[in-house]
């Protein structure tokens, strides 16, 4: 099996409109209009083979949704290429929307005043799905995500759970090759997300479905997706496994030693002097912390070095952790270096 | 699981079905929209009757012709409502407008399909209303002959595309604007006068009416109800109904350009 997913150079550059605060700014921008230019998504390549959940991660106005919409075809690039089960998007749109499905967390593609039965026929209805198909694929759907209770509701009386798993069936009644699925479950409470998640897995595990998820939800991507593919200012930053990325990014790691009694002298600077230290504090007289290189030295090895130099009465160690590794990449406190010291 | 079917629907046909049911949702606002609309009938009524007073013909209309008129002319405007606008305006301002983008659908289709189920709710409330205040209070004519009662539904069907057409194009405004409110007053307010519903166009002074009689508008009432009054001789109705036919066809046209237009702004505002 092939790609069924892949950007080259992928670019799309929006024409802003600046306009200068007020009324007499609006009125400039009637007689003068400026624009800049903003490059929403920049050079991105992307591979993605049949059957693979890939993860779409960053920060607020990366490039997600921008991306997501030159996958479907809404968009056209403005440079580079970009294929999706061997279909240009934006020059085929109809046949692109016939291979993949897209579910916005924000958003409900059922009719919202008809009964939620309805807006299922309709779809099968629009993609020309055979009865039959649609009969069995419905019944599947209908017991897994269990709406049977909400065929007869128009939308509008949904809870937002139940809207989601309605859209979410809405979405697989063509039996698509490939499903994006943007912040799916936003807004969802712990025990609805737990079930749509373990509906979608089920459907990539069981149909073969290429999965592409964009969501700020961790447990999400956890979850469903081995690999991760992050972007920043439109840029790929980091595209791999998930689990590689507390590796990466996470080397330096915390070690907190409770001191038997208030250390004299400078203990920073002795603490410091252990090999892959690149930071010591003190706290409250008796609390050590000792931020470290784990590319360099190991847990065994510092705390070693800790001994040595104290009086110990309690340690801690702290596993750097991906949710802490992704809020410091968006929030500019970790830098992005891809290079391994190793 | 409620209904087996053998086939799938074609898929314009399910999305005009679904929006009939829509219609019927709303059930208490499609009537009173519709309703609403023959206040104007009473006001004109009671307006042409004193213009009548001291004439038996107007260009052509006698009061039995105009009676008929002023009836039809606000059924015909009220099938094709405000809804198919409304709802467009309002996906395009929330943005979900994305959402019909991802389907293997034309857009303009789409809307022409919706606006048809909305008419067999909308048509339906008229032409009760139609009956009801035409017998009851108006008393209007028939058709004049079975040839004109024959080519008033034809061209009654052009009128719906055309006036469904209009809407779509009015609506993609508001992908530029931001309250689209402005542009349904707007809307309305052209097409009651373009179209000869509020005056026929051969009562309109010269200026006004060459410049009506050439525009599309004139094929959503003033066409129609020509072939209903039989004022068209032969050649003349072949002429209108031609004209009908092109504009459908240019509209539609332009339609689809001014769609892809529009999207392409539209574009900005996503993130």
């Amino acid at each position: 099996m092939g790609a069924v997913i892949t950007a080259e150079a992928l670019t799309k550059r929006f024409r802003r409109p600046v306009k200068q605060a007020g009324l007499s700014g609006s009125l400039k921008h009637l007689v003068r209009p400026r624009y800049t230019e903003v490059t929403a998504v920049d050079e991105v390549d992307l591979s993605i083979e049949a059957g693979e959940s890939v993860a779409y991660v960053g920060p607020n106005g990366a490039g997600k949704s921008t991306t997501i919409k030159l996958l479907c075809g809404i968009i056209v690039p403005s440079a580079g290429r970009v294929r999706v089960c061997d279909v240009e998007p934006h020059r085929h749109r109809s046949r692109n929307a016939r291979n993949i499905s897209v579910v916005f967390g924000q958003r409900t593609q059922l009719w919202w005043d008809i009964p939620v039965i309805e807006s299922l026929r309709l779809i099968g209805d629009i993609y020309s799905v055979p009865a039959a198909d649609y009969e069995r694929n419905l019944a599947e759907m209908v017991d897994v995500l269990d709406l049977a209770p909400l065929l007869d509701v128009p939308v509008r009386q949904l809870s937002l759970g139940q809207r989601m798993r309605c859209d979410l069936a809405a979405a697989l009644v063509h039996s698509p090759t490939v499903l994006f699925l943007d912040e799916p479950t936003i807004g969802l409470d712990v025990a609805v997300k737990a079930k749509l998640r373990e509906f979608v897995g089920l459907m990539v595990r069981e149909r073969g479905l290429t999965l592409m998820l964009t969501s700020h939800d961790l447990g999400d991507i956890e979850q469903l997706c081995p690999r991760l593919v992050m972007l920043h200012s439109g840029r790929v930053l980091y595209d791999g496994p998930y689990a590689e990325l507390t590796r990466r990014f996470a080397w330096e790691t915390k070690i907190t030693s409770t001191l038997a009694a208030p250390p004299g002298g400078r203990p920073e600077e002795a603490a410091a002097d252990i090999l892959g230290v690149t930071r010591a504090e003190l706290h409250d007289l008796t609390t050590l912390n000792v931020w470290f290189d784990m590319r360099v030295t190991t847990y065994g090895a510092v705390i070693s070095g800790i001994v040595d130099r104290f009086a110990i009465s309690d340690i801690s160690v702290e596993e750097g952790d991906a949710e802490d590794v992704i809020r410091r990449l968006y929030s500019g406190d970790l830098k992005f270096s891809t290079e391994d010291v190793s | 699981m409620t209904g087996l079917r053998t086939h799938p629907l074609p898929k314009y046909l399910s999305i005009a079905r679904v929006s009939a049911q829509e219609a019927i949702a709303y059930r208490f606002s499609t009537i009173v929209g519709v309703v609403t609309i023959f206040i104007w009938v009473l006001i004109l009524y009671f307006l042409w009757q004193a213009a009548y007073a001291g004439t038996s013909s107007m260009a052509g209309y006698t009061w039995d012709d105009m009676r008929t008129y002023v009836v039809l002319a606000f059924g015909i405007n009220a099938m094709v409502g405000w809804r198919v606008g409304y709802v467009m305006m309002a996906t395009v301002r929330t943005g979900n407008v994305v959402i019909e983008y991802v389907r293997p659908l034309n857009y303009c289709l789409t809307q022409i399909s919706r606006a048809c189920g909305y008419c067999l709710v909308e048509g339906l409330v008229s032409l009760v209303m139609c009956l009801l205040v035409g017998i009851t209070f108006v008393d209007i004519e028939l058709p004049s002959s079975t040839a004109s009662a024959f080519l008033f539904a034809l061209s009654l069907v052009l009128g719906l595309l055309t006036k469904a057409l209009f809407v779509f194009l009015v609506s993609l405004l508001a992908f530029w604007t931001v309250s689209g409110l402005g542009l349904m007053w707007m809307q309305q307010a052209v097409i009651q006068v373009f179209s000869g519903t509020i005056v026929p166009l051969s009562l309109m002074p010269d200026w006004l009416r060459s410049i009506t009689s050439v525009l599309p508008l004139r094929g959503i009432v003033s066409t129609p109800l020509t072939f209903y009054l039989g004022k068209a001789e032969p050649l003349d109705a072949i002429g209108l109904l031609g004209m009908q036919v092109a504009w459908v066809v240019v509209l539609f046209v332009l339609a689809n350009a001014a769609w892809r237009r529009a999207f392409d702004v539209a574009e900005i505002q996503g993130g």
